[in-house]
């Protein structure tokens, strides 16, 4: 479906078919003549915009436990040729 | 696939989320000398990252520590073949997320298969009946909430969105990696966000309820 259909007769179905091709045109959606008389639809795209953009705020949290450096030594030692350069 | 990272592009939201670490250009020369302290302090420098990427991916820890382990050995062995054309933590944590897909091929789990569950489904089809009604997510849902409803996708669901939405890789990218088409991974990443939006919209009416 075109990133341009913006028909005024557009149901739900046929919008929310056409929303990944939007998102990923960065397409202007609150120009999207549907969402201006569907509250649902104008709900979801805020929803899906909020998701992504929070995604993109996730930082690392957690550390590995310990044992996990331990172990990475150990291998080391038991195959020492596979220093750096070697392979 | 091999399992050693090429060299990506850089990417706008990889070179935001990748800044140069103060130390880690002389660790990274010190390491490809066979500096064991060197490496330890790479180590120190990306743990927390690369295994954040692991568990996101996986959704295990014990699978999540396995593979971040792995990562790092491989970073061991391979770190003379960083030629610096993109940022390390770049190159880094493309290696990692080689080292999970090649772990997720060798159980023969579907989760890189995603030919399959890019079928349509009573599920995944347009919805109609949320929206309105519902409580809005927007300013309401915080990390925690965020991160558990991500654990909670299906697996195939969730490598695209935690390579697309959280690790900032293109389309072309994932699609490169998973060995997929570019719109499948687009109409993977969009299900993934919608169904993040039910399990969100429905922690909300769980917690209204309790």
């Amino acid at each position: 479906m075109s990133v341009r259909v913006m028909e005024k007769t557009m149901t739900c179905a046929e919008f929310q078919e056409s929303l990944p091709e939007l998102f990923e045109a960065h397409a202007d959606l609150n120009a999207q003549e549907h969402l201006k008389t569907c509250d649902n639809c104008a709900a979801l795209v805020r929803d899906l915009e909020y998701i992504a953009s929070q995604a993109k705020l996730l930082l690392p949290m957690h550390d590995p436990s310990p044992a996990v450096w331990d172990n990475i030594q150990q291998a080391i030692r038991r195959n020492p040729s596979a220093q750096p350069g070697r392979k | 696939m091999s399992s050693g990272p090429t060299q990506p592009r850089p990417a706008t939201q990889h070179l935001r989320r990748n800044p140069p670490i103060a130390g880690e250009e002389e660790a990274i020369e010190k390491a490809r000398n066979g500096d064991a302290r060197a490496f330890e302090t790479l180590y120190a420098m990306h743990k927390r990252r690369v295994y954040s990427l692991c568990l996101r991916m996986l959704g295990n820890v014990a699978e999540a520590e396995d593979l971040t382990q792995e990562a790092f050995l491989q970073l061991y062995r391979k770190i003379g073949t960083f030629r610096g054309d993109s940022a390390f933590s770049t190159w880094l944590h493309r290696l990692a997320v080689n080292v999970v897909l090649m772990h997720l091929r060798r159980k023969g789990l579907p989760q890189v298969s995603l030919e399959e569950t890019l079928e349509p489904s009573q599920d995944d089809g347009p919805r109609k009946d949320i929206g309105a009604r519902d409580l809005t997510l927007s300013g309401s849902i915080d990390r925690v909430t965020l991160e558990r409803a991500i654990e909670n996708l299906p697996p195939g669901y969730r490598l695209v969105f935690v390579l697309h939405d959280v690790e900032g890789y293109e389309h072309n990218e994932i699609a490169e990696m998973l060995d997929c088409s570019i719109g499948n991974s687009k109409s993977q990443l969009h299900k993934a966000r919608m169904k993040l939006r039910d399990l969100l919209h429905t922690g909300q009416r769980k917690e209204q309820i309790a």
